[in-house]
């Protein structure tokens, strides 16, 4: 490649520089500690599900690293054969979770609805099927477009006529598969293809939309938000939205995406678990309008640590990231006092 | 044999729905389909219809819900109108491409702007390409007995197409006349419960729908899709022969004929038209105009054969259209039997368009029609198309202009 052309053709903001190196914060030895620890409490939970067939193909094409490939293998491991899945276009669509050429990429039934008819379509199945009395798991595994932009009219109205289906949004805060646009839930700051950073562009200008407290208002019976870096946390929450009879159960899952969030593929988790612990994704349910927080985090990381993490936060000045840090203070004050009031 | 009663075209639909034993239904209301909805409700709340009635949020979500029903096996139905089959049209498309046999009144209506409400047939003209059979009916005991024939013809498992079935807004939906409702055993007999597996999502045998699939075979599909488009003309046959058998009804197979034996000029139409044809044509006949009509009943698949074979008898086509194409200016039906003639020699042929947005086609456009069909039968000149309101017709003119020894025959 002529390294004197000066053009720059990658997909990588501009003025970004690599900040995960090997001496990065996240070699420190407390986090050693507290990753031993947290793996001994994986390892239990995941014995009960490591037994249980993987449903999902081997031989998808998803990214390294990605989250949601991992949630999605957990979560159908959860729920089990006895579940008809939807896998609206996006990523997990593109990867072939569905399949290819009259193949199948899951061992359940697997379909794609539309990009914005997932909860409609799953109403339709979910009601025929209770009319022949059969209990079976309907459940969608949806990007944010599909969930939060595209396919939000559907949800909300499924969620309000009490359809009991299962949805799960896998939330990587941009439409990844067409190649990392905006999406309503990105959040305030980032850099996408279609937020550029430049001479005038600084990343995305408005706050993402707080999907999973949208859910909640709808006041079905349960809401939880996840991170498949707190995999115990979201088995846990899996197996409750299975046992919702009366209504939609609707789980929020971070999902952390190294190709469009720029940062190495081996650290998906670690980037997850700091977005738990900088409380700028906590960890919490609302059953039948009751919040309560699943994973207290005792003296919170400053964003900073989240936002050096990767690149698509790279052009954030000293003076964003605190206004930044007020805003997830305020948020998880805001949570907080909902727990104690509910 | 069944109950006489007296039902507008939305309660017929209703009733030809309850008689088909559907399990799941969705819509969402929109004039002049709204009573369509109430009816189905009530009749759910009343437990007449042992079915799901699912209070969706708009038409998208209504076919939605229908689609995901058929994947677990449910009968299905429907009804829309103009904005919200526009709406709709997301999952409508690949309600045909998908195959799932789900039946769906379409109450036509003009589409909007200007801003209207009232009747017209654009809307399901725009999206006769769209792989779904249109059948359109001329009267409410036709929309009541071709709501039952469409899941016989859309759940053969050579066909597995949905169905339309369209009947005019308010010239039809809000009319009321007399329908012979049918026994439920005896549609029982004709109309077997639903046995849909092409597309089952069912844990007990996984099955993936729809997977990425590229362009040839992708193409295979669609060639498959139409082969099950041509093949429903013969179960559209099949089903009507049977229909006649149990009932003593006929309302015509892919086209509907009316006193084309001895024709010299034939009008053709759809929908609502045609009843005030049969009258027209009735009058016109008594002044010695040997004229018939040609309904074309289906739409899609196009009854090409029955067409060019009735109409290359006459000396002169009329179409009357309640609906425009862009392409050039003609009405859909006038294309249409363009492109059934093709290459053939084809009589001399002349379009109206009226009764757009709620206007109605009178008797007395249509003996106009009539007449200048005729003229033009007899070597006449005349415009091509004529838009019933806008364009002046003087059938006097006409017989001024016509040859002396002719004059007789005109009027």
């Amino acid at each position: 490649m002529n390294t004197s052309d000066s053009k720059n053709y990658s997909t990588q903001p501009k003025g970004a520089k690599p900040t995960l190196v090997k001496k990065d914060s996240f070699f420190t030895k407390k986090r050693f500690e507290f990753i031993f620890r947290e793996e001994k409490k994986i390892k239990e939970a995941y014995y009960d599900v490591i037994r249980q067939e993987d449903l999902l193909s081997p031989g998808n094409s998803a990214c390294l690293g990605c989250h949601a490939e991992l949630a999605l293998r957990t979560t159908l491991r959860i729920l089990g054969p006895n579940t008809i899945l939807a896998i609206p276009p996006g990523c997990m669509g593109g990867i072939g979770v569905v399949g290819f050429q009259g193949g199948s990429g899951a061992k359940i039934p697997v379909f794609f609805p539309l990009l914005d008819n997932t909860a409609a379509m799953l109403s339709g199945i979910k009601r025929q099927y209770q009319r022949e009395g059969r209990d079976v798991n309907v459940v969608a595994f949806a990007g944010d477009g599909g969930t939060a932009d595209a396919g939000f009219q559907s949800l909300s109205g499924a969620a309000e006529r009490g359809e009991n289906i299962i949805y799960i949004c896998y939330d990587n805060e941009a439409y990844m598969n067409t190649g990392v646009q905006r999406s309503g839930t990105t959040p305030k700051w980032s850099w996408t293809q279609t937020t550029p950073v430049g001479e005038k562009g600084n990343g995305k200008s408005q706050k993402g939309k707080d999907m999973p407290m949208i859910m909640a208002a709808h006041n079905i019976p349960y809401v939880a938000t996840a991170n498949p870096s707190f995999l115990p946390d979201y088995i846990e929450k899996l197996k409750k939205a299975m046992q919702v009879k009366n209504g939609m159960s609707y789980i929020h899952l971070y999902s952390g995406c190294p190709t469009g969030w720029k940062f190495p593929t081996e650290k998906t988790i670690e980037v997850g678990r700091l977005a738990v612990e900088t409380n700028l994704y906590p960890l919490w349910e609302c059953v039948d309008g009751k919040f309560r927080m699943t994973h207290e985090v005792k003296r919170r990381t400053p964003i900073q640590e989240y936002t050096r993490s990767m690149q698509k936060y790279a052009h954030l000045k000293d003076e964003e990231i605190s206004q930044l840090q007020y805003s997830v203070d305020q948020n998880y004050r805001k949570l907080k006092n909902l727990c104690k009031i509910t | 044999m069944g109950k006489i009663d007296v039902l507008n075209g939305n309660k017929a639909a209703a009733w030809g729905a309850k008689l088909s034993r559907v399990s799941l239904l969705a819509a969402y209301p929109i004039t002049p389909q709204t009573p369509l909805v109430e009816y189905l409700a009530t009749f759910v709340s009343d437990g007449e219809i042992d079915a799901d009635l699912v209070e969706v949020e708009s038409e998208h979500t209504a076919l939605s819900v229908l689609q995901g029903g058929v994947f677990a096996g449910a009968r299905t139905f429907t009804g829309t109108s103009s904005q919200g089959l526009a709406l709709m049209y997301e999952p409508y498309i690949r309600t045909s491409t998908m195959r799932l046999p789900i039946v769906m009144a379409l109450v036509t209506r003009e589409v909007i702007s200007p801003q209207t409400v009232w009747g017209g047939q654009q809307d399901a003209i725009t999206v006769r390409e769209a792989g779904w059979i249109q059948i359109w009916c001329e009267s409410n005991q036709e929309v009541l007995d071709t709501v039952i024939q469409a899941y016989k013809i859309a759940e053969n498992k050579g066909v597995l197409l949905p169905v339309n079935v369209c009947y005019d807004g308010f010239s039809l939906s809000h009319m009321a006349e007399r329908v012979d409702i049918p026994e439920q055993e005896i549609v029982d007999t004709f109309l077997p419960k639903p046995d849909i597996t092409h597309v089952k999502l069912d844990p007990e045998e996984p099955m993936a729908v729809d997977p990425l699939t590229a362009g040839p075979m992708l193409t295979e599909y669609r060639h498959k899709q139409v082969t099950a488009m041509k093949y429903a003309r013969e179960v559209i046959e099949e089903v009507r022969q049977e229909w006649l058998q149990l009932f003593g009804r006929d309302h015509g197979g892919m086209v509907d004929v009316y006193r084309m034996e001895d024709a010299e000029s034939a009008i053709v139409c759809m929908g609502s038209p045609a009843g005030t044809s049969r009258v027209a044509i009735d009058e016109m006949r008594e002044h010695g105009i040997k004229v018939g009509m040609v309904r074309i009943r289906v739409l899609r698949p196009f009854p090409i054969e029955e067409v060019t074979q009735l109409l290359s008898q006459v000396k002169a086509i009329g179409t009357i259209d309640r609906n425009v194409s862009f392409a050039a200016g003609f009405g859909t039906s006038y294309l249409e039997l363009k492109t059934a003639f093709g290459g053939k020699t084809m009589p001399p042929m002349i379009d109206f368009i009226g009764g757009l947005g709620g206007s109605d086609v009178t008797m007395d456009q249509i003996k106009q029609a009539i007449v200048i069909t005729q003229y033009v039968g007899q070597g006449g000149q005349y415009r091509d198309v004529t838009w019933f309101g806008l364009d002046e017709v003087n059938i006097q003119e006409l017989f001024e202009q016509s040859p002396q020894e002719e004059k007789e025959g005109i009027l």
